[in-house]
């Protein structure tokens, strides 16, 4: 890595002349060629998809996650399965309406593509029967009487069925308010092998059943897996006027800030190319857009737009000076290239320390992130100079540059006070505050999904508010934990293996957060039960293994596996805090050390929370280790580029400072970290630190000349002060707008990104010279007497 | 429970492969509940709980996995006792303050000398079944002595044997279902498959009684109830009814009113005697069966008298209090939860089974 970017530098640096004298004695040649690029990339990018694939949002080498997916076919009952709620506004499931509604319902469902149409259930399903002891032995029968006429006799007889069913608060509401149709999917269809497409079922329920069946009287809601991620591809759409409505923002504050249309058009149109070749590089390698990587088009836009506009400004001051506009673009790349160089690979290998996290979506937002970043450096530091030496800036805003030359005062004046060593101290002694503040605040900071429901999704969206009725309608949580008690084949019902099941299960009530299980071990209990007429006192997993046979006889689909070699213990969990979730781990951990052997065994994870369990343990070591890097490569990059370590600290420390008040407003507003907020801090400083790179390089260079820190400093702000404030601007528009998002993960990095965004600028703005002040403060001296 | 298809399918292979397999050696201490002690549960009084009991002034309940509750306050507090093993404990019996007798799956009796605090296990499966075949062999040698031996009885325990020898090599596989001590040193212990033990020495020694019984089907015997007259009764699986006048020596059938399974009996103002769906018979010498109308179909686990009422307890929190006039629920709110058996302190009824314990509440005119 290290001698990777040594190379790359000198590459850089070495290559810069050969660059600029190809890039503007090739003109048309070389824009040709970027016409032709755009217009392949621009079809490849309308061929791109979205896509939200359920491993790729998982820590696939995570053990749990690899039990898992080595269970994964056995498990898929438990899984993948939707549930469609039929509820009454009014009254209750007992009226001929309501029944002739839910057994549509359940007929439109059955019909559906990917559903396993043998195990959909619902109580007018033949599979869904009540059954009962009497002095003959079971009677039973399903649960919708044979002779079901819609009469009040028959609703009668229904909900006597129903209650000796078992079925109230699992396929009916406790209170009867409402019915369940429970619809198991298929991963892939049986028939062609075709993988399911959730966002096609997400419509078609909302089409065939949602729409047509909900009334004043019936309310549908539908939760399950495959609703989420239908949820999140349709979410992610949004993004798309996201996207319009920042270029509109974006195009305005530019043509406010640069007084000139080609300095606006350019620089957008330029930015605009980028994210055509980003996408359509991502097409061309294969990749889809998934939820994560939808955002990455934003920063590159937003990227691109800043560093083009460093450009503008740039061509405009040295046309002020009397450049004519070929000139003036050769000047400013010539003085640009480097830091913009710099910046942009600081940038680039900032996302890449991404890699170090084994999750394949912050892996692909990595790449994604990249790609964007590399491409900028051809479309906003080539084709843009190549572009305005054309164009030219105007002469209104050369004019605006002369004035803004020859004022004497600056408004930039007052921030100079952070050069001089009163103003550099108190500046410090207040971020050190901050600093102390920000680590009090963020060892609150927790680890993964902090709000109940679908985590991806809003409190307050649909799928959240379907999922909070049937968790407080009906018997079962939405956070479920699964341990896979696995054995040799046909050993999963012996006797030793539920009498020991049974013991873990008693355990796990001393868990904190688990609200109950299941597993085989209750089926046999309460059939024993009832094959003994129901009695209590034979509850019991009997000893005798054809009395366990007999009990299993209808075993409820998920249960166990098809050779069993597999009992999936199921638990319904409280929430899905990370506590709650390393509680359990550590208790199933516990309870495994001691029992586990040759013929049984109790592994982690599955299940919603199961997999959560391994997302958060792979986060919580991730976080520290990425950090680490990211720092490591931009201190590094900065090191090579400047050649000082005071000016690392310089560049380096205030961000360091943004990235602790990061985690201090996480801990305040309750975000955790998680799959989606771990790339933020990447993120913000990868792009942070290219205003220190900017103003540093500016300052060092009016040191250089001779002038005093604040002098420096203040022309520093008058040449770059106005475009480093601009583009934490465009930076912030870029991604503020994602807060808007459907989808709450991308809220939350729309938060987290626009805060980082805005206090990197503040930090380059006023900690930086204060630091240089405070390092240099000898030297400067010196530069100053010599 | 939805039951699909797939359950059928994975049956088959279950039964197949059960058929074919032997359940292989586990490793060097493997988990086995008769062996471990009962472990501690935040959740006890929510647990299965199938008997409640009096201990002098303290209060006994025993349920899943080898759970034994202790309060001292009336039923407010509970806490866990000592017990050495995790089976289902499905009756308790204490002969007075300080000894006390538990009994459950696989065989199990256990012994407390210190009002409950403690208990040890007196005899699991594997001693009453090898108990069944010593004793067994040892009467069949002593009739072999006889000289005039009855070919029935020398047939009746040659048949016993061959069962018991069979059971043995089953294993501890017998729940037992009740206990009853009428001192502290004479006491019966009964359960499934008819078997039925008693100690006249505080569990030092126990003798078989099953196949004195006249129950060649061997039905499970699920409730004894010692009448204040000093009668025993047995109540069964199928309608079997036994009785005997002599302290448990002599044994006999008595016609029964109904031939399903009768859980439970209760004395108040005569015998009362109860079992599935709802069926409830009265009779005030033990011999003449009346049915009683009962407006439910649940099965009854068992009852108590309180304040010259009988109150019913079963299936689906089946709560009825009446007399030979009629039963009505005892109480407005119902829950659905099975109770298997009760017991009254003070204002309270405690009600013990699926849920763990209740607290109700007796109504104005029920208590006291």
């Amino acid at each position: 890595m290290k001698i990777l970017t040594l190379s790359i530098l000198g590459l850089v640096k070495s290559s810069e002349h050969l660059i600029e004298r190809v890039l503007f004695h090739r003109r048309r040649t070389l824009l040709a060629l970027f016409v032709l690029v755009t217009l392949v990339l621009g079809w490849q990018a309308s061929q791109i998809r979205p896509d939200a694939s359920f491993v790729k949002m998982i820590p696939t080498e995570h053990p749990y996650v690899e039990n898992y997916l080595t269970y994964r076919d056995d498990l898929s009952g438990l899984g993948n399965s939707l549930r469609v709620v039929v509820a009454a506004t009014e009254g209750d499931i007992f009226t001929p309406e309501f029944q002739e509604s839910l057994r549509k319902v359940t007929d439109e469902l059955f019909f559906l593509p990917g559903v396993d149409r043998s195990a959909l259930a619902s109580i007018w399903t033949p599979n869904v029967r009540w059954t009962e002891v009497t002095e003959e032995g079971f009677v039973g029968g399903p649960v919708i009487p044979d002779d079901y006429d819609g009469s009040a006799a028959s609703l009668e007889n229904l909900r006597t069925n129903i209650l000796r069913s078992g079925q109230l608060g699992r396929l009916v509401a406790n209170d009867f308010g409402s019915a369940i149709v429970q619809v198991p999917l298929f991963d892939r269809d049986p028939e062609t092998g075709a993988a399911l497409d959730y966002q096609q079922l997400s419509h078609l329920l909302e089409n065939l059943v949602r729409q047509p069946y909900e009334s004043d009287q019936i309310n549908i809601h539908i939760t399950g897996f495959a609703k989420v991620v239908g949820d999140l591809i349709d979410g992610a759409r949004d993004v798309a006027l996201f996207f319009a409505v920042a270029f509109g923002v974006t195009l305005v504050l530019l043509y406010l800030y640069s007084g000139s249309v080609s300095g606006t058009l350019i620089p957008l149109a330029c930015s605009l190319v980028a994210v055509i070749w980003q996408l359509g590089l991502l097409r061309l390698l294969g990749f889809g857009l998934d939820p994560y990587s939808m955002l990455v088009p934003f920063l590159v836009f937003a990227i691109a737009v800043s560093h083009g506009v460093q450009i503008v400004n740039t061509v405009a001051q040295e046309s002020a000076e009397g450049a004519d506009s070929l000139l003036a673009s050769r000047r400013a790349f010539r003085a640009l290239y480097i830091p913009g160089l710099t910046a942009l690979l600081s940038d680039g290998l900032g996302f890449v320390t991404l890699m170090v996290i084994q999750i394949q979506v912050i892996q692909d937002l990595a790449i994604a992130a990249s790609i964007g970043v590399a491409v900028i450096i051809l479309t906003n530091l080539l084709l843009l100079p190549l572009l305005m030496s054309w164009t030219g800036v105007g002469t209104r805003a050369i004019a605006r540059a002369k004035r803004s030359q020859a004022a004497v005062h600056s408004r930039w004046a007052i921030l100079t006070v952070f050069a001089r060593p009163r103003g550099a101290i108190v500046a410090l002694l207040v971020a050190a505050g901050l600093a102390l503040a920000g680590l009090q605040a963020s060892s609150d900071l927790k680890i993964g999904d902090l709000d109940s429901g679908a985590p991806e999704l809003r409190k307050d969206s649909r799928y959240n508010l379907d999922n909070a009725f049937v968790t407080s309608h009906y018997s079962t949580s939405s956070d479920v934990f699964v341990v896979m008690v696995t054995t040799e084949a046909e050993q999963c019902a012996s006797f030793k293996t539920l009498e020991l099941v049974d013991r873990f299960q008693q355990y796990l009530t001393n868990v904190p957060g688990v609200q109950s299980s299941l597993s085989l071990a209750d089926v046999s209990e309460r059939v024993t039960a009832g094959l003994n007429e129901g009695s209590l006192k034979w509850r019991s997993v009997s000893r005798n293994q054809f009395v366990i046979n007999a009990s299993l006889a209808y075993v409820p689909g998920g249960l166990m596996n098809g050779d069993c070699s597999l009992l999936p213990l199921i638990m319904f969990l409280d929430d899905h805090k990370a506590a709650t979730l390393s509680g359990v781990t550590d208790s199933v951990k516990a309870f495994a050390a001691e029992h586990d052997s040759e013929q049984i065994q109790f592994r982690l994870a599955a299940g919603n929370s199961g997999i959560e369990a391994a997302t958060n343990e792979v986060i919580s070591t991730a976080q520290y280790k990425m950090l680490l890097w990211v720092y490591g490569v931009v201190s590094l990059l900065c090191l090579l580029t400047f050649r000082s370590l005071r000016t690392v600290i310089c560049i380096i420390l205030p961000l360091a400072l943004t990235s602790l008040l990061c985690q201090a407003l996480m801990a305040k507003i309750g975000i955790g970290v998680k799959v989606a907020t771990l790339p933020v801090i990447a993120l913000g400083v990868g792009i942070g630190v290219d205003y220190g790179i900017y103003i540093y390089t500016k300052l060092n260079s009016f040191l250089l000349q001779g002038q005093s820190l604040p002098d420096a400093y203040l022309a520093t702000l008058r040449t770059t002060g106005k475009s480093v404030a601009f583009t934490g601007l465009t930076l912030a528009i870029g991604v503020v707008l994602w807060v808007l998002s459907p989808i709450k993960f991308q809220a939350d990095m729309g938060i987290l990104l626009t805060f980082m965004f805005l206090w990197n600028m503040l930090g380059a703005l006023i900690l930086l010279p204060a630091l240089t002040c405070v390092l240099y403060r000898h030297t400067a001296t010196k530069v100053e007497q010599g | 429970m939805g039951f699909n298809i797939q359950g059928r399918k994975r049956l088959l292979g279950l039964l197949l492969g059960c058929s074919l397999i032997t359940v292989p050696a586990f490793a060097a201490t493997p988990f086995d509940r008769l062996q471990v002690a009962a472990q501690v549960t935040e959740r006890a009084t929510q647990s299965l709980l199938l008997d409640i009991t009096r201990a002098g002034e303290r209060l006994v309940a025993v349920g899943e996995q080898g759970l034994v509750l202790l309060s001292d306050d009336g039923g407010e507090h509970w806490r866990q006792a000592e017990v050495p093993v995790s089976v289902l404990l499905t009756a308790v019996s204490f002969a007075d303050e300080q000894q006390g007798w538990a009994v459950g799956h696989d065989g199990t009796v256990l012994h407390s000398t210190d009002g409950g605090s403690n208990w040890s296990l007196k005899l699991d499966g594997n001693r009453i079944n090898a108990l069944r075949v010593e004793q067994l062999e040892a009467q069949l040698d002593t009739l072999s002595l006889e000289a005039e031996a009855d070919p029935v009885v020398q047939e009746n325990l040659e048949f016993a044997l061959d069962d018991a020898l069979f059971a043995q090599e089953d294993g501890p596989n017998m729940p037992l279902l009740d206990v009853w001590f009428a001192d502290p040193q004479h006491g019966f212990v009964l359960g499934a498959y008819g078997q039925l033990l008693q100690t006249r020495d505080g569990g030092s020694s126990w003798q078989t009684l099953g196949h004195r019984l006249p129950n060649p089907d061997r039905f499970h015997l699920n409730s004894l109830l010692a009448t204040s007259a000093g009668d025993l009764y047995i109540a069964g699986e199928a309608g079997l009814l036994l009785r005997s006048r002599d302290r448990g020596e002599q044994w006999e059938a008595l016609e029964s009113p109904y031939e399903g399974s009768l859980f439970a009996m209760a004395e108040l103002n005569g015998l009362w005697l109860m079992g599935l769906r709802g069926n409830l018979f009265y009779s005030p010498d033990g011999e003449n069966w009346q049915a009683q109308a009962l407006n439910a179909t649940a099965t009854l686990n068992g009852a108590l008298a309180v304040d010259n009422k009988l109150v019913l307890l079963g299936q689906g929190g089946l709560l009825q209090a009446g007399d030979r006039a009629g039963f009505a629920p005892l109480l407005q709110e119902r829950s659905r939860q099975s109770l298997s058996a009760a017991l009254v302190a003070g204002t309270q009824l405690l009600l013990v089974g699926e849920g763990g314990i209740q607290r109700k509440t007796l109504p104005a005119g029920a208590a006291q």
